[in-house]
């Protein structure tokens, strides 16, 4: 009977604190997107910003912004983060280079500039921004607790 | 919220994506279409495997606006007569916006001013009118396009509009009649658009902006129409064939052979002249006799000072109305046509 009621009490707090919970999990991911806009400022010299997605048409630019942090109380390794391309959006390069892809729906990965795709004749020409499906970082560090953050990479709506 | 990142990517990075863009759709995609982009991250603690983070971030493509009018191709002036019924000028309406579409069509003609195609507009069509291309075979089909809006026009699709009228028999070469073709976005019910004035960060629902020439979502071109009337002139030369007594240089003694060359000339720039009548009456003339040894030809093409060469084509003399007649082949722009026959001074 105790036994029961602690386990009650358990899930009670953990149902009560529904944002706890999940911030619980020891490694926590957010992401974000933003639109390149160009606004001309006052003084007549165009500045490129970001913005909130209010209005995205195609040929937009977006910026996509993954953040995450260790939230848990130990190292976290090897870890990867993979990000497959929305179907509407072609990749346009990361910030920091260092990311792998995929143009076969996440099943190979690959620097883009070694990758090939193979032609309808079975003919293979090397793969571009527009074949990636997938992109991936394999963060080679620890991520010790409290640690984080962040990985940039552009798209284009098609 | 705004910040500023732009050194994010090489700028060569950019230009070669954009290079290597290549969407189905040139309109790009369609209006309403969820953009999610889920991320996820594998992790070890202490050397074992955990379950797997994702997070999620979510918007809708908005509506663009974006579609152009053009003269159709072939482009230039065109060419009509006076009296000309159903004149037609063609335009194409494309929609590369990524939606569906209806448009409003309006025809208006210039009031003078410079015409599309040079020269200034000095005329109007009458009874114009506008109509869609409905069989989609890029030629106006009196009775069939009869429809005077473009209803429903997919992303990526054109279709040919086209202004229709008279030109009234009084025109003469050279009028110019300027015209325009406006054409307004509307949604493919057929309302109008309103623009989105929404600054908050509306993710769920779709917005619409104007792309086009101007951001109003009205687009127009021009056309002209040329009138080209036969431009005729005519001119009667002669020349002593022979007087009987000069070896040469022979004057117009009595008795002497005169040929007289009519010669019809149709202006550079004019209409094909067609049905051209030529007739002369002898007896008019004076003191000269017929002579019935030359037979009167006609459709000769080379005049030489006072000399022409005479044609091929016969030409009739009526001896009781003592007048030389014939119709001569059609007279292009700039080409000339002649009637030769011959008399003698009595």
């Amino acid at each position: 009977m105790i036994k029961t009621f602690i386990k009650t009490a358990f899930f009670a707090a953990a149902l009560m604190g529904g944002s706890a919970a999940i911030a619980k999990a020891p490694l926590q991911l957010d992401s974000d997107i933003f639109v390149e806009r160009q606004e001309t400022r006052a003084d007549g010299k165009k500045a490129v910003v970001l913005a909130q997605p209010t209005t995205v048409l195609p040929g937009d630019n977006l910026v996509f912004v993954v953040k995450y942090k260790n939230v848990g109380d130990s190292p976290a390794s090897d870890f990867s983060v993979t990000n497959p391309m929305p179907r509407a959006v072609r990749y346009a390069g990361s910030s920091d280079g260092q990311e792998v892809v995929s143009v076969d729906g996440g099943k190979s990965w690959g620097n883009l500039a070694t990758t090939k795709v193979t032609n309808a004749d079975g003919t293979q020409r090397a793969a571009n921004f527009a074949d990636v499906t997938h992109i991936k970082w394999i963060l080679k560090q620890t991520l010790a607790p409290g640690e984080g953050g962040k990985l940039i990479f552009r798209g284009v709506v098609k | 919220m705004t910040s500023k990142l732009k050194y994010l990517v090489a700028s060569g990075v950019i230009s070669a994506a954009m290079m290597s863009a290549s969407s189905a759709f040139a309109a790009g995609t369609l209006q309403g279409t969820d953009i999610d982009n889920t991320v996820s991250v594998d992790y070890q603690v202490g050397g074992v495997a955990q379950t797997q983070e994702t997070a999620t971030d979510s918007f809708k493509v908005d509506r663009k606006v974006i579609f152009t009018v053009a003269e159709a191709t072939p482009t230039g002036t065109t060419n009509v007569v006076p009296g000309q019924t159903a004149a037609v000028t063609t335009f194409t309406v494309t929609n590369t916006s990524n939606d569906t579409l209806d448009f409003s069509l309006a025809g208006t003609q210039l009031a003078g001013g410079a015409a599309e195609h040079g020269g200034t507009d000095n005329f109007d069509i009458t009874g114009l009118q506008v109509f869609v291309d409905s069989n989609g075979n890029g030629t106006y089909d009196a009775g069939t396009d009869t429809a005077t809006s473009i209803d429903d026009l997919a992303p990526d699709a054109s279709v040919e509009v086209f202004i229709v009228g008279d030109i009234d028999i009084s025109q003469s070469n050279g009028d110019i009649a300027g015209v325009t073709l406006t054409a307004t976005a509307l949604n493919d019910d057929g309302s109008a658009i309103t623009a989105s004035t929404d600054t908050d960060a509306n993710t769920t629902g779709v917005e619409t902006v104007f792309a086009d020439t101007g951001r109003d979502g009205i687009e127009a071109a021009g056309d002209d129409y040329t009138v080209g009337a036969a431009d005729l002139t005519v001119t009667k030369l002669s020349r002593v064939v022979s007087d009987g007594v000069s070896g040469s240089n022979p004057k117009a003694l009595p008795g002497a052979v005169v040929e007289y060359c009519i010669v019809v000339s149709n202006a550079a720039g004019a209409s094909t002249a067609t049905n051209v009548a030529v007739s002369d009456d002898i007896g008019a003339i004076g003191n000269v006799t017929f002579d019935g040894t030359f037979t009167p030809v006609m459709n000769g093409t080379v005049v030489t000072g006072d000399t022409c060469t005479p044609g091929t084509d016969n030409a009739t003399y009526n001896g009781g109305t003592d007048t030389v007649s014939g119709t001569l082949n059609d007279i292009a722009a700039g080409e000339t046509r002649t009637l030769v026959f011959r008399v003698t001074i009595d």
